[in-house]
């Protein structure tokens, strides 16, 4: 072996180890590591979360869906697991109405609302930041935005008693309606009569 | 802009329309097709096709491009349909004048208010944005021609039960805007003059002065003139004055304010077959409105004119500054499975007023104004729904109480009516029909009627 043949494989060798060990970096992350999660299936993950409380005492919960033959709202019973704590318990509430009545009712807000934060005074004004899906892919109308939004109002007042009113925002802004119609400048409080669905059977 | 009418569809020259909005940089012709490059667009057209291809997509301007003299032309509708997005700018065409406003347009509208004088009325224009005016006089009328921006009336036609005055119109049929004013008697002087930065117009209209005043004509163009008989040491009005007091005047006819909701970018709800909200609340207002002044017992407002998309606060401003005896918002959104529905609704306030907010009756903040409409409000709303009742063939549901936003600032009676149902998963179907609309709007105007003939409530 001449030298400078010598010299070329001197330098080839650490290039080759390199070069090698590149390669495995490069398989290991393309076919060992995990796809991040898309956005839908981690918004599911944390619903599931929100949904199960530490809490091992279920209660009987009124949840409200609309019923557009009635132009009212119409009851649904749950038994679910609460939080202690009221924000927890507005999330959760709140949750299991974005997904949706069991019942064969309507669907108060489109499943692909995410609800991006939950604040409450000492007073009982409970404000609920909603994402922008809260408007897409939602029946538009004077109806259909008033029963969703006593859909909420109604459920959180009947099932979190330290809530006395609702302030809607929609990602972090307040806004003037929900899609056009129903005025959301303001609080909202329960104005329902007492429903005339069937009492709840926890 | 030179304009074409052809299968009555009016029709512009292509070349002259994109070298106003930029510059066209090169051109290829063949015998049926004609391709643009403009900007960094590329435009092809083909000879009586309505379809244009804009680099990769396509636009259909509904009626075909033409050739004619060797020129193409193109139907106005490519003025709003493709300008705005290969120019970045508004185009808005107004038809009377052929004259095509590029750039951030704001029309002009106005409101009229018609005041009684000792010995005469004032006329009182207010426009929404800087305007010239011209006077002319044809046979027995006042013309006041208009010039500026161009100018989008919220009524056409405004009559007065005026001892001075008859109707005042809008008329740009010529091409020229211009407001013709119809004295009630002959041998009326005129004065007119613009203020307030050209954007009032006020009128004295009046009864001719003893020999020592100087007369004018009617159409007599006298900017900043002082009518004569307000002039010291003029003689004291005639005796004929005197007996046209405005005491003797008749009431002025009530107003109704119609909503039609959304409008411009906001299209509101939308069916599976792309009926569009906006569409059909205009199509509805328009109706009752056609109806009520053939009856001719109110004057009718709109608060939307075309495809503008006013705001709530707009809406509230043009129907508050009327003072309307009954205010209806239409609307169409998803109302269930059924078909055809009409919701009535009255306001109901999110949560109720606190005391503090909701003024009493003298002082009532702007935020609370339809709280204190609750009583006549619910009467118009059962008017309604006894009047929509007699539709064949329609679901009506309960009377309801809403937050409509449209409805919160009203002060006057007010109800919103909402068909239904439009929604996404389903056909418009019969609520998008003319037969419907009209079934609709009849109703309508036949329950504002009773409810001005209605006793008022304490």
């Amino acid at each position: 072996m001449s030298k400078r043949s010598l010299i070329l494989l001197l330098f080839a060798i650490p290039i080759l180890v390199a070069g090698g060990f590149y390669l495995r970096a490069l398989v290991r992350r393309a076919f060992f590591q995990s796809a991040p999660k898309p956005e839908g299936a981690m918004q599911a993950q944390l619903r599931q979360q929100a949904l199960q409380s530490e809490s091992s005492v279920k209660e009987a919960v009124a949840l409200y869906f609309p019923n557009f033959d009635t132009g009212a709202l119409d009851q649904e019973a749950r038994v679910m697991a609460l939080a202690p704590n009221n924000e927890d318990r507005i999330r959760q509430i709140v949750l299991a109405l974005i997904e949706g009545p069991a019942q064969g009712h309507a669907r108060a807000l489109p499943a692909s609302t995410a609800l991006r934060a939950v604040f409450i005074t000492p007073s009982g004004d409970a404000y609920l930041d909603f994402s922008s899906d809260v408007t897409q892919n939602f029946p538009v109308g004077i109806a259909s935005e008033t029963l969703a939004i006593y859909s909420v109002v109604d459920s959180l007042t009947a099932n979190v008693p330290a809530v006395k009113r609702v302030r809607f925002l929609v990602q972090g802004q307040e806004t003037d309606t929900l899609d056009g119609h129903a005025d959301l400048t303001g609080f909202y409080t329960s104005n329902l009569p007492p429903p005339a669905a069937t009492p709840l059977n926890p | 802009m030179p304009a074409e009418t052809a299968n009555d569809t009016i029709y512009l020259p292509l070349l002259p329309v994109l070298n106003l909005n930029g510059q066209v940089s090169g051109l290829q012709e063949k015998r049926n097709e004609l391709q643009v490059w403009f900007g960094g667009s590329h435009l092809r057209l083909r000879r009586n096709q309505s379809k244009i291809r804009i680099d990769r997509r396509t636009v259909d301007l509904s009626q075909p491009a033409l050739q004619s003299n060797g020129q193409w032309l193109v139907p106005v509708s490519f003025l709003t349909l493709v300008i705005p997005s290969l120019a970045g700018q508004n185009v808005l065409y107004q038809a009377g004048t052929h004259r095509a406003f590029i750039g951030n347009i704001h029309p002009v509208s106005f409101t009229v208010r018609l005041e009684s004088q000792p010995s005469g009325a004032k006329l009182v224009v207010q426009f929404t944005g800087k305007i010239g005016i011209q006077t002319a006089s044809t046979n027995g009328t006042w013309v006041i021609l208009l010039s500026g921006p161009p100018v989008v009336p919220m009524e056409r036609v405004i009559r007065f039960h005026n001892p001075y005055l008859k109707e005042l119109r809008f008329d740009d049929q010529d091409g020229r805007p211009k407001l013709v004013l119809k004295p009630a008697e002959g041998d009326l002087n005129f004065y007119s003059q613009l203020t307030q930065g050209q954007q009032i117009l006020v009128a004295d209209i009046m009864k001719p002065a003893p020999p020592m005043s100087a007369k004018a004509l009617p159409g007599q163009q006298t900017t900043a003139a002082v009518p004569p008989a307000s002039k010291p040491g003029a003689a004291a009005p005639p005796s004929s004055t005197v007996a046209l007091a405005p005491a003797q005047a008749a009431p002025p006819l009530p107003v109704i304010v119609l909503d039609a909701g959304h409008g411009g970018p906001d299209s509101g709800a939308r069916s599976r077959d792309g009926i569009l909200e906006k569409n059909l609340t205009a199509n509805m207002a328009q109706k009752v409105a056609a109806a009520l002044q053939a009856a001719g017992k109110c004057r009718v407002v709109m608060t939307r004119i075309g495809d503008s998309d006013p705001s709530f606060e707009q809406r509230s401003v043009t129907a508050n500054t009327n003072r309307p005896v009954a205010f209806v918002s239409f609307h169409a959104g998803e109302l269930g499975d059924r078909s055809p529905v009409i919701a009535v609704y009255t306001y109901q306030p999110p949560s109720p007023a606190p005391a503090s907010e909701s003024g009493s009756p003298l002082f009532v903040p702007w935020d609370w104004a339809q709280e204190h409409e609750q009583a006549p409000s619910q009467q118009l709303a059962q008017i309604f729904e006894q009047r929509f009742s007699q539709i064949t063939g329609i679901i009506l549901p309960p009377l309801t109480q809403a937050p409509v936003r449209e409805l919160r600032s009203i002060n006057a009676p007010a109800v919103a009516v909402e068909v239904g149902t439009l929604s996404p998963v389903q056909d418009a179907g019969v609520i998008a029909q003319d037969s419907f609309e009209q079934q609709v709007a009849k109703a309508t105007a036949a329950a504002l009627e009773q409810f001005l003939g209605a006793p008022a409530l304490p």
